[in-house]
């Protein structure tokens, strides 16, 4: 064999991207394999139609660690954040509730529905800004093994501890609700608004196979609120070119530092000799030696496609086979001749520049959920637009515009018939949806591009087509995501680690997974003879 | 005569604080505003010639320990324990029986799924491991992470030491399933419909929660503490009716010197400066008390008795944040004879808890309906025929049966439930005559208790029967809020000893246990 690499990492997602770099980063030699034409995962931008181009998964930017972005100089690279400082929720009724950078606009239009909801929003905003200070600290660090007593852990339960402890009281307690609680009932202790309360909860169910009313959501509300750009927290960003430009500007930094990133090149599976993984099998037969092989891809895949679970102790392969997916949003790609109308807010004024969420109560929110429980797509479903080309015109062709509708929700498995047969269905009730607030939307329509969690995981690999690589539900957090006891990043097979969103502190545009996975890998290899794998 | 200590409410935790702190030589006083002890554990008088356990069916959770210490035999009480754990009723006159014995669940289950039935013996040692982190929890004063004393602290070691005993699997995997949902942990291991249906519905007592909510797999937890033996939920019913027990600790509570008052109804806490000094009665008269210990729910107690003023902004607003939502009814039968079961032979299978929920989805589907205000169209039944194991509480011949029915949510959207309490009462006796279609020729008196009904006549805010919900956030120290978990008040001298504190609800007396422990502390 010709060349033996330092390091191989498996798939050109963000995560895999931010790895690689953070390892050529440190001297090592490192190549990344991708299935796909192009890098990027999830993290895609393609030209569907002509002079269209699209976030054809994600959509947003905002979780995205900024040291990452400092320390691989990713502006340099390319990356350009536009600031989303709009949400714009349409009701019925033909009114609307209008939030934006503008506190007093704002303000005033909560004041319309309640003043004391109102004067509550801005409480409400520093309370979350502060508890997700404190979460943030999570997302920094390695989770430590309450179950063991190797000095790291201990010191690492040491310095959670400290951690917490360091809180004010009174923030500890909202964090342990938070950690628990359902969106709704977390929201109905702020407010009373029907629809502020449902259009603030809607964060808390993206990419979870919950509703609004499930415990648990709270959390993922408050994983939504880390987001920061620039040093403000909460502010949802658009990647200029989609955010297959931020893919694109972390694999100009890794290339940069010297990783070869190879595409159109899949995986059949990770070599193993004697415990120790020795480097890659390609599906065309080549096999590429390394040092150490790391698996951006979901848990399902990294351990049971890519490894012969015989090399696996069985309790990893069961708690694997657990391991919750549930893939349960979709996303509908829209070409538009024109920039949609909204019934409630007529013309092409900066709300268009915001994100637009069909969330007009915590019930319809619930109700779209039930639909999902029970094996069916939700008959009136939670969405999330955006239209890009309004933010960032080379987008469309001038004049047109490209439109992206986050759906939820959307099960993958589906009680009656298959997603192929059923996938235009669910276009058509995603566009009958909106129509209703946007009346002119259907003679504007040029082409349409429904995505299904199926398509999903067809295209991008991510098994059973969640977004986060694995639902991020309590028992499914830091050091039990992806299984206890296998959560720091290594796996029981010497040399081969896992970097990709379903590891902690789990998924969206975030980097972290990739970066503090990196830092293990560079931490064993430091030892000598290298770090012997856990069991 | 000076008083030590006044107990608002003669709940079986409210009695057992009175037992202990009179035992341990104060002068005590019990005010129960109803004419019969026991609160919401109380066996009544409904219909003539007949005693019916009103609210809670069985005794299965009550600690050992209170019973030993208050010597409790002695002085009337006796469980009486069926060999069934509960039996489910299955569309089509079919039943699925779970014992108390293993391998008799597992032969019944073998008719249903051979490979659950294989596995079943193994999900019961499991849930007893499981359960046994729990285990020396419950007397337990819950530690509070920012003040705790060393002493409250090293009382936790002996449970952080027997998790950790656990071995390292076990406690992973402990920590794996308590925010899961039932149905994810019943999921994992069992494929069966009827036999998931049967063992959710005690999963779901205590929340207005479906079975897919997270933390539900906790309340399923909850509730093998009480089973040891290998029967997953408790079926020790007491002789003579729940109302025994309150008699019973009643009587503990009066040899040692205590008095309790029924037919007093206390209408405020009477405070000076920031310290509790007595209770106003309904009628004007004021009693005076170093100190004041209240079994009643906690927001009925601090925003009812006490006065918002007295708790400042921050408390008052976390007070009227506790979540109740009851929405369990239950409706009392009186029949002339016992109707036959579908599916049954012999009375032995159904002389514990029989339910209706054959499954999951039934489950989930009957709390969609709560979720929107309504109650469920298909709900779930959880009944006991207490005269079967005990007939003397009925006239010769006839017998009782009780329905503990979910969901029927407090807050009704369309209607009251004083409009609604006929409809919700068709539904059930709809539902049985699909399953027991004998029940309703032999109805000779019913009463529907509503939620409302719960907060009318039993004090019980929102119908809440279990104080407060079960909820993840709602458990430890942040019950009955964050903060306050340790049965003190911001008033010196008032103190909480109800199902509202750690560890919650369901008849355990570990509330009223752990009460005493710190009012004789402080």
């Amino acid at each position: 064999m010709a060349h033996r690499y330092d390091a191989i990492v498996i798939g050109a997602g963000h995560n895999g991207l931010v790895h690689a770099a953070y390892l050529a980063r440190a001297g090592l030699d490192v190549l990344v394999l991708e299935r796909r034409h192009l890098v990027g995962g999830a993290t895609v931008t393609e030209e569907l139609f002509p002079g269209f181009k699209y976030s054809v998964y994600s959509y947003v930017v905002s979780l995205m660690r900024p040291d990452i972005i400092r320390e691989l100089d990713l502006p340099r690279h390319g990356l350009t954040i536009l600031p989303l400082e709009s949400t714009l929720t349409p009701l019925p009724d033909g009114d609307c509730l209008y939030r934006d950078a503008d506190r007093y606009r704002t303000w005033r239009d909560i004041a319309r529905f309640s003043v004391r909801d109102a004067e509550a929003y801005e409480e409400y905003g520093r309370t979350l800004f502060f508890m997700a200070r404190a979460v943030k600290y999570l997302l920094g660090i390695a989770p430590p093994d309450p179950t063991r007593v190797r000095p790291k852990d201990l010191s690492g339960m040491l310095g959670l501890a400290r951690h917490m402890l360091g809180l004010r009281k009174d923030e500890l307690h909202a964090l342990v609700k938070l950690m628990t609680m359902s969106a709704a009932d977390f929201l109905d202790e702020w407010f009373e608004t029907d629809v502020l309360k449902a259009t603030l909860s809607a964060s808390g169910i993206i990419g979870t196979f919950l509703g609004p009313r499930s415990p648990g959501t709270a959390y993922v509300l408050l994983h939504h609120y880390m987001g920061e750009i620039d040093g403000h927290f909460r502010a949802w960003g658009f990647a200029k070119g989609g955010t297959g430009a931020l893919a694109n500007a972390v694999a100009g930094a890794a290339r940069e530092l010297g990783v070869e990133v190879r595409t159109d090149s899949p995986v059949a599976h990770v070599v193993v000799r004697n415990g120790r993984a020795t480097g890659v099998a390609l599906e065309n037969g080549d096999v590429l030696e390394a040092k150490i092989v790391s698996s951006s891809l979901d848990p399902r895949q990294t351990f049971l496609r890519l490894l012969d679970a015989s090399v696996l102790p069985d309790e990893l392969v069961t708690a694997v086979g657990k391991f919750k997916f549930r893939g349960s949003s979709g996303k509908v790609n829209l070409a538009l001749d024109a920039a949609p109308d909204l019934a409630c807010l007529p013309g092409h004024g900066p709300h268009l520049r915001g994100a637009i969420s069909i969330s007009p109560s915590v019930d319809y929110l619930e109700r779209a959920y039930d639909d999902a429980k029970y094996g069916d797509f939700s008959r009136a479903p939670y969405m999330d637009v955006i239209i890009p080309s309004m933010i960032d015109p080379e987008m469309a062709p001038p004049g047109k515009h490209v439109m992206s509708c986050f759906v939820q929700y959307a099960p993958y498995e589906l009680r009656e018939g298959t997603w192929e047969e059923k996938r235009e269905a669910f276009g058509d009730t995603v566009i009958d949806t909106l129509s209703r607030y946007m009346p002119n939307l259907k003679e504007i329509i040029l082409h349409r591009q429904v995505v299904t969690p199926w398509d999903i995981e067809q295209t991008v690999g991510l098994s059973q087509g969640n977004i986060f690589q694995g639902e991020l539900s309590l028992s499914q957090l830091f050091f039990l995501r992806p299984a206890p006891g296998h959560a720091e990043y290594r796996t029981p097979v010497r040399g081969y680690y896992q970097c990709g969103s379903g590891t902690h502190p789990g998924g969206g545009i975030m980097g972290a997974p990739g970066r503090l996975s990196a830092t293990a890998v560079l931490r064993d290899l430091r030892r000598p003879g290298g770090r012997k794998g856990q069991t | 005569m000076s008083l030590d200590t006044i107990v608002i409410g003669a709940g079986h935790n409210g009695l057992v604080a009175a037992a202990y702190l009179a035992r341990a030589g104060q002068k005590v006083l019990v005010l129960e505003r109803r004419d019969v002890l026991g609160g919401a554990a109380a066996t009544e008088a409904l219909f003539p010639g007949y005693r019916v356990n009103t609210g809670a069916p069985d005794a299965g959770l009550f600690l050992p320990r209170i019973v030993d210490e208050l010597k409790l035999q002695a002085r009337g009480l006796e469980l009486i324990e069926s060999p069934a754990a509960v039996c489910a009723l299955q569309p089509g006159g079919r039943a699925l029986t779970l014992w108390r014995d293993v391998a008799r669940s597992r032969d019944e289950i073998a008719a249903w799924s051979p490979r659950d039935a294989e596995r079943y013996p193994d999900f019961v040692d499991y849930m007893g491991r499981m359960a046994s982190a729990l285990r020396g929890t419950s007397t337990l004063t819950p530690p509070d992470p920012h003040d705790g004393s060393a002493r409250e602290l090293l009382g936790w070691l002996r449970p952080a030491l027997r998790l950790k005993g656990m071995g390292r699997r076990d406690m992973m995997e402990f920590l794996r399933i308590l925010p899961m949902s039932a149905a994810e942990l019943l999921g994992d291991w069992f494929e069966n419909d009827a036999l998931k249906g049967a063992l959710g519905t005690s999963a779901v007592l205590g929340s207005m929660q479906g079975p897919q909510a997270s933390g539900t797999a906790f309340r399923l937890l909850y509730h093998y503490q009480g089973a040891e033996n290998g029967g997953f939920r408790s079926s020790a019913f007491v002789r003579g009716g729940m109302g025994r027990l309150a008699e019973a600790l009643a009587a503990a509570a009066r040899e040692h010197g205590a008095e309790i008052r029924s037919g007093a109804s206390v209408a405020r806490v009477l405070v000076e400066g920031d310290t509790a000094v007595g209770v106003r009665l309904e009628t004007g008269d004021e009693l005076a008390a170093r100190r004041v210990v209240s079994c009643v729910d906690p927001r009925r107690t601090l925003h009812g008795l006490l006065g918002a003023p007295a708790l400042g902004p921050e408390l008052n607003r976390r007070v009227g944040n506790i979540r109740y939502r009851g929405s369990t009814a239950v409706l009392h039968l009186a029949l002339d004879g016992l109707p036959s079961v579908p599916g049954v032979t012999g009375v032995e299978p159904i002389t514990a808890h029989i339910v209706v929920s054959p499954s999951l989805v039934d489950l989930e589907r009957a709390y969609d309906d709560a979720k929107y205000g309504r109650f469920s169209a298909r709900p779930c039944l959880d009944m006991v025929i207490h005269t079967l194991l005990d007939p003397a509480l009925a006239p010769p011949g006839r017998h009782t049966m009780s329905a503990t029915v979910r969901y029927a949510p407090y807050d009704l959207r369309d209607a009251g439930w004083d409009e609604q309490r006929g409809r919700l009462a068709d539904t059930i006796l709809g539902l049985l005559d699909e399953y027991v279609p004998e029940v309703r020729p032999r109805i000779l008196h019913q009463r529907l208790l509503t939620p409302l009904d719960w907060e009318r006549e039993y004090g019980l805010t929102e119908g809440g029967t279990y104080h407060g919900q079960m909820d993840l956030d709602q458990l430890l120290f942040m019950r009955p809020v964050p903060g306050w978990g340790r049965y003190r008040t911001p008033v010196a001298g008032l103190y909480l000893c109800g199902s509202g504190t750690h560890p919650g609800g369901g008849v355990t007396g570990a509330p009223g246990f752990n009460a005493a422990r710190e009012v004789l502390r402080d």
